[in-house]
């Protein structure tokens, strides 16, 4: 099951994020430079140390754009990597960053993403492929596929998954970089638009722009470059892996809502965490059945009953599993290439206890200590899901 | 896939659904099995997904299977040249995979998870480059 064998330890030293919402004025390139500012601001970092840039972004938007982005920092000669895996594309940066590092080819590496969604359905296919006109390209028709058969296997109520949805937009008032911060009842979720029922407007993430940055760093070497590691936090498992054979077929993520679980129990194996010591936990929460399903992926709740603890205030932020506690993909929104690195900060800013009115303790954290292993998990179209887990 | 300016219809995924006739509303959908592990795939194959064994068959997939769920899809995505809203339905077929399609003939009222649907085909009219296609679809058995 393990596949990769780590090395060296490695550790986040810096983390930068640029709010998430509609930025019509700012080109990708200016978007993501700074949110590399910051991650190197953040952990004292120069730009001249940096010898190896991997950039996750989806849209076409010219060529080259982690290029275009890095360049206004001065002319290094690094590689630039610009890596697309869909949803999960700032998670693959971030992963190819850990492997370099902890296997030594390089002591140092900056994964960032950014992205400006075009606003609309989000289709995977290119122009005129037959699924356009089968009329099974369409995101959040597949999640609502899984909301409905979900539903009926296991009772779930409507009223639970929209509470998904309200979580997170409670989470977001307490995180200014979020793109929808306005509260709503379960009712006006429920009563939201409808896109592919039972599906609706509130239960769908925003399409939206944004940038996220990280700084990796070996821990042996964090002397060396001056950076300081009572800030950094310890990166425990990266896992990245794409579908396994799941009986219905390869073509739509609708037929493997649970293609998570090989990752996360990888992902437990090779850092030797289980998941009851997981304090907190960002998920790919595109919809809010997409929370449910992930949860009981990663073994954080039996299969079948991620909605009743939804209910029961387990995944909110004074619960004993805090779940997308910057208010996740639905209310901080979902530029593709940034989502995963956001949820490498968010993750960072909680073990760091730096997150203010959102910090959370976990089930093994107390006021004083804080949580010490935080999970985050993103998807992508094409069957990839990523777990990485950080431990202070 | 070629230009039909004979008249004569084209499969939206020659791969999937292979047409029987000229008119373009009778076919079959295409799969493969492998004969090393016996297991099933919709479409295209060049090793089986789940043994990799390169010992691959050609097959025709059932006409009939049972739906596993269903959504009315209310915003389309671009370029969806059918009726607003549509239902998509997930039908699972006996040889084990699943083929998403749009579920016509059927009221929303009527349309429960586990009830038997047939493969039906539709001509179907694509306005950007003035084409007809032969579409897979579902409606109840």
């Amino acid at each position: 099951m393990v596949q990769f064998k780590p090395g060296r330890e490695v550790v986040v030293a810096g983390v930068g994020l640029h709010p998430f919402g509609r930025f019509p004025e700012r080109d990708l390139a200016s978007l993501a430079r700074d949110a590399v500012t910051e991650a190197l601001v953040d952990g004292g970092i120069k730009w001249s140390d940096i010898p190896v840039a991997y950039f996750g972004h989806v849209y076409y938007q010219g060529m080259s754009i982690g290029e275009t982005a890095l360049s206004a920092l001065g002319l290094t000669g690094i590689p630039i990597i610009n890596v697309e895996n869909a949803c999960s594309s700032g998670s693959t940066a971030f992963w190819q960053a850990y492997w370099g590092v902890t296997t030594g080819m390089f002591d140092l590496a900056l994964a960032f993403g950014a992205e400006k969604v075009p606003s609309g359905p989000v289709t995977v296919t290119a122009s005129e492929s037959p699924e356009r006109y089968i009329g099974s390209d369409h995101m959040m028709a597949g999640y609502a596929l899984r909301m409905r058969r979900y539903m009926e296997e296991t009772g779930a109520t409507d009223r639970s998954l929209a509470q998904v949805a309200v979580k997170a937009r409670q989470n977001a008032t307490l995180n200014p970089f979020a793109h929808r911060n306005e509260i709503y009842t379960i009712e006006e979720v429920l009563e939201s638009r409808l896109i592919a029922d039972p599906l609706t407007l509130f239960q769908c993430c925003p399409t939206s722009e944004g940038s996220a940055a990280a700084v990796l760093c070996a821990k042996e070497s964090l002397k060396k470059y001056g950076i300081d590691e009572e800030r950094s936090i310890s990166i425990s498992a990266a896992v990245l892996r794409s579908g396994n054979y799941n009986g219905r077929g390869s073509d739509h993520s609708a037929f493997s809502p649970y293609r998570t679980e090989p990752a996360a129990i990888e992902a437990y194996q090779s850092s030797n965490i289980n998941p009851e010591e997981v304090d907190l936990v960002q998920v790919h929460d595109a919809s809010t059945i997409g929370e449910l399903q992930q949860l009981e992926s990663l073994h954080l709740i039996e299969k079948g009953e991620a909605w009743k603890a939804t209910e029961s205030g387990r995944t909110a932020l004074n619960g004993d599993i805090p779940t997308n506690t910057d208010g996740g993909l639905l209310a901080m929104g979902h530029p593709f290439g940034a989502t995963g690195i956001r949820m490498i900060h968010e993750t960072v800013t909680q073990l760091r206890q730096e997150a203010g009115d959102r910090q959370v303790n976990g089930r093994h954290g107390s006021p004083s200590s804080g949580p010490k292993i935080g999970l985050a998990q993103c998807s992508g179209a094409g069957d990839v899901t990523t777990v990485h887990i950080l431990s202070k | 896939m070629a230009n039909n300016s004979t008249g004569i219809a084209q499969s939206v995924d020659p791969s999937r659904l292979e047409l029987t006739d000229n008119t373009g509303t009778q076919g079959v959908l295409r799969g493969h099995r492998c004969k090393s592990c016996n297991v099933s795939v919709f479409g295209l194959a060049t090793f089986c997904q789940s043994c990799t064994s390169n010992d691959l068959e050609p097959i025709q997939l059932d006409k009939q299977g049972t739906l596993y769920s269903y959504t009315v899809v209310r915003v389309p995505p671009r370029e969806w040249p059918g009726r607003v809203p549509y239902t998509l339905g997930e039908v699972e077929l006996p040889e084990g995979p699943h083929v998403l399609a749009e579920v016509i003939e059927c009221a929303y009222s009527d349309i429960k998870i586990g009830m038997q649907m047939d493969l039906a085909i539709e001509l179907v009219s694509i306005p950007e480059n003035n084409r007809v296609i032969s579409v897979y679809k579902w409606k109840p058995s």
